[in-house]
């Protein structure tokens, strides 16, 4: 059987064709142009979201962690928080124990000639180490004069501050 | 702005900055003085000890009226006036505990003062019990490991009469029962601002704070302490801590080195076996006595407070409990002893309150001891029952007020009868904050 094409419907295949590829080429151009704005952020102070106070053994714990660069045992932990415990002054409590571990042979503390050689490396690492963050550059300021200042501030005095400090205390 | 307006601000300006360091808190501009109000100088109030049946105690009963043995006598002869048993003596030292501990006192403290022998409590619990004692409430909503709900002595005394931290002391025999949280309550206008310092003696100057507490370093106050301070006083501003109270005393800077000084001497002095403890002191009660008059001996306090706990091992030991019981007395004794004796400065001016902070019951439970005697909880009318006692200047010695038929006075009556002593009644009441009915024991005499 021999099929016949007529012309119109040639004519109607072209132009139904030519629609569909005219749609395509046209869609893409119908899209919105992208607006980049800012979207406004609240300032925040340099340790935000620091709202959880550590319990006397979590304090304990840290600390001896960042003094010894050693682990605490649980019963070691659970011992220390007693004494805290049995303190009323909180913080004179926290005073003693840091003095304690200070006079400890194995506590790790760069020596000063290390901190006054480089005191914004001192300073950085010790925010890192206690605070967990870096300092701005006005708290860095604020410790480089502090400690070119005063001989007297040796790097074990500056590690007591960071250990007593409030900002310590939460996480 | 001309010469005149000048020099008249200028003036204004520095009378404030005169001025602003003595105003209270409250906004007095003088703190209570002694030649007002104030009956004494000094309050040492023992939290007595652990839940006392009157039986044992004021009605001297011994074995009478528990074990269904004949045998009355006066196992408190430090506190109480009476003879001692003379037959079956179990509380003492020795094996058995035959032998008595002698007087402490050479009068007791109710020839001395004036004794409540039939008080009401206000809980049969002990941690309710010390709430109530301490705060002059019924603390009826007060959880068990809670801060006090409503202020405590400590916060009115600091805060009405501008005491320091370190002249207010609450010495607390253990760290458990929530003995540690009675030092400040969390009341919004009070709080750990006010709080009392606070030493569990034998957990601080025990083994535990030998090992942990008694190395400290000592830095130099000028050349050390101070840039220390200084720092840490530049990394808080710069904390933004979110509106969170962060768990300060208010010791000063000097307080801190005395209170240090003191834990110093107390590890040096109980290495040594040089604490002051009482003639016997073979129980944990009896030890913290001896740490407590040191520490009345270095700080003076205007107010001590200390917590005595080991009768309540009549839940399962009456024969202990006694033992307890006396030893309980024999502490007190001996504190008041040390006081007028030892401690210069407080003798002849400080005045001894004791109350226990509940009773125990009139029926024993099923546990029997070693003497096969039965063992006393606090839960039933029996221990609402409790005594009261003090003494000092302006006490009237001597004196009984009330009977076994006829209570006077609540233990919520404590806290307006020490701050008549030390002159901050009428602040006291003005707050608000104590039970509606109590009252000075002072005015029920």
């Amino acid at each position: 059987m021999s099929m016949r094409i007529s012309n119109s419907t040639i004519r109607t295949g072209a132009t139904a064709c030519a629609v569909v590829l005219a749609i395509l080429f046209l869609l893409p151009s119908c899209r919105k142009d992208r607006i980049y704005e800012v979207e406004p952020l609240p300032v925040l102070p340099p340790s935000p979201n620091k709202d959880k106070e550590k319990t006397n053994e979590q304090y304990a714990a840290i600390l001896h962690a960042n003094l010894f660069q050693t682990a605490l045992s649980a019963n070691e932990l659970f011992e220390l928080g007693q004494c805290i415990e049995s303190i009323g002054d909180k913080e004179l409590a926290r005073e003693v124990i840091i003095s304690n571990f200070m006079n400890e042979p194995d506590v790790i503390i760069p020596s000063d000639s290390v901190m006054r050689a480089d005191i914004d490396a001192f300073v950085n690492a010790t925010y890192e180490r206690f605070l967990v963050r870096e300092p701005t550059e006005a708290e860095r300021t604020w410790f480089r004069n502090y400690i070119e200042a005063d001989p007297n501030v040796s790097a074990e005095l500056v590690y007591f501050s960071f250990a007593l400090s409030n900002e310590y205390l939460f996480y | 702005m001309d010469r005149r307006k000048f020099i008249k601000r200028a003036g204004a300006v520095a009378g404030a900055t005169i001025a602003a360091p003595y105003i209270l808190p409250t906004g007095r501009l003088f703190a209570a003085s002694g030649g007002g109000g104030q009956l004494a100088s000094h309050v040492v109030f023992v939290l007595f000890a652990g839940g006392v049946r009157q039986q044992e105690s004021v009605l001297q009963r011994y074995l009478d009226d528990s074990q269904g043995e004949p045998y009355a006598g006066n196992i408190m002869y430090n506190m109480l006036n009476g003879a001692p048993p003379t037959q079956k003596i179990v509380y003492g030292t020795g094996l058995g505990g035959i032998n008595p501990i002698p007087a402490v006192l050479g009068q007791t403290l109710q020839q001395q003062g004036t004794l409540f022998p039939e008080m009401r409590a206000v809980s049969t619990g002990h941690y309710g019990g010390l709430n109530s004692l301490l705060q002059g409430d019924t603390a009826a909503t007060q959880g068990l490991n809670q801060k006090p709900l409503g202020p405590t002595i400590f916060e009115y005394l600091r805060r009405h009469a501008g005491t320091p931290a370190s002249k207010v002391w609450f010495v607390g025999n253990t760290i458990g029962n929530s003995v540690p949280l009675l030092n400040y309550s969390e009341h919004p206008d009070y709080g750990v601002t006010y709080g009392a310092n606070f030493f569990a003696p034998n957990i601080t100057f025990g083994p535990l704070g030998d090992e942990y507490l008694a190395n400290a370093k000592v830095y130099h106050p000028q050349d050390q302490l101070a840039p220390m301070y200084e720092m840490k006083y530049f990394l808080d501003n710069s904390f933004e801590n979110q509106g969170r109270v962060l768990p300060a005393l208010g010791n000063t800077e000097e307080e801190k080195q005395d209170i240090k000084a003191f834990m110093k001497e107390m590890f040096n002095k109980t290495q040594n076996g040089t604490i002051a403890h009482p003639p016997v002191a073979d129980s944990g009660d009896l030890r913290t006595v001896g740490y407590a008059c040191e520490l009345l001996k270095w700080f003076k306090p205007t107010l001590t407070v200390v917590n005595l706990s080991a009768v309540d091992g009549c839940h399962s030991n009456f024969t202990g409990y006694l033992a307890s019981l006396h030893r309980a007395d024999h502490a007190v004794g001996h504190l008041w002893d040390f006081i007028q004796t030892q401690v210069p400065e407080m003798a002849g001016d400080t005045v001894i309150i004791a109350a226990p902070e509940c009773g125990r019951n009139d029926e024993p439970n099923a546990i029997r001891d070693a003497n096969d005697w039965y063992a006393y909880d606090h839960s039933d009318q029996n221990s609402l029952r409790v005594f009261g006692m003090m003494a000092g200047p302006t006490v009237p010695s001597n004196l009984i007020v009330g009977s076994e038929n006829n209570p006077v006075g609540r233990v919520t009556d404590m806290v307006l009868t020490i701050a008549e002593v030390l002159g901050i009644k009428s602040e006291v009441i003005n707050a608000g904050q104590i039970y509606p009915t109590s009252s000075s024991l002072f005015d029920q005499m």
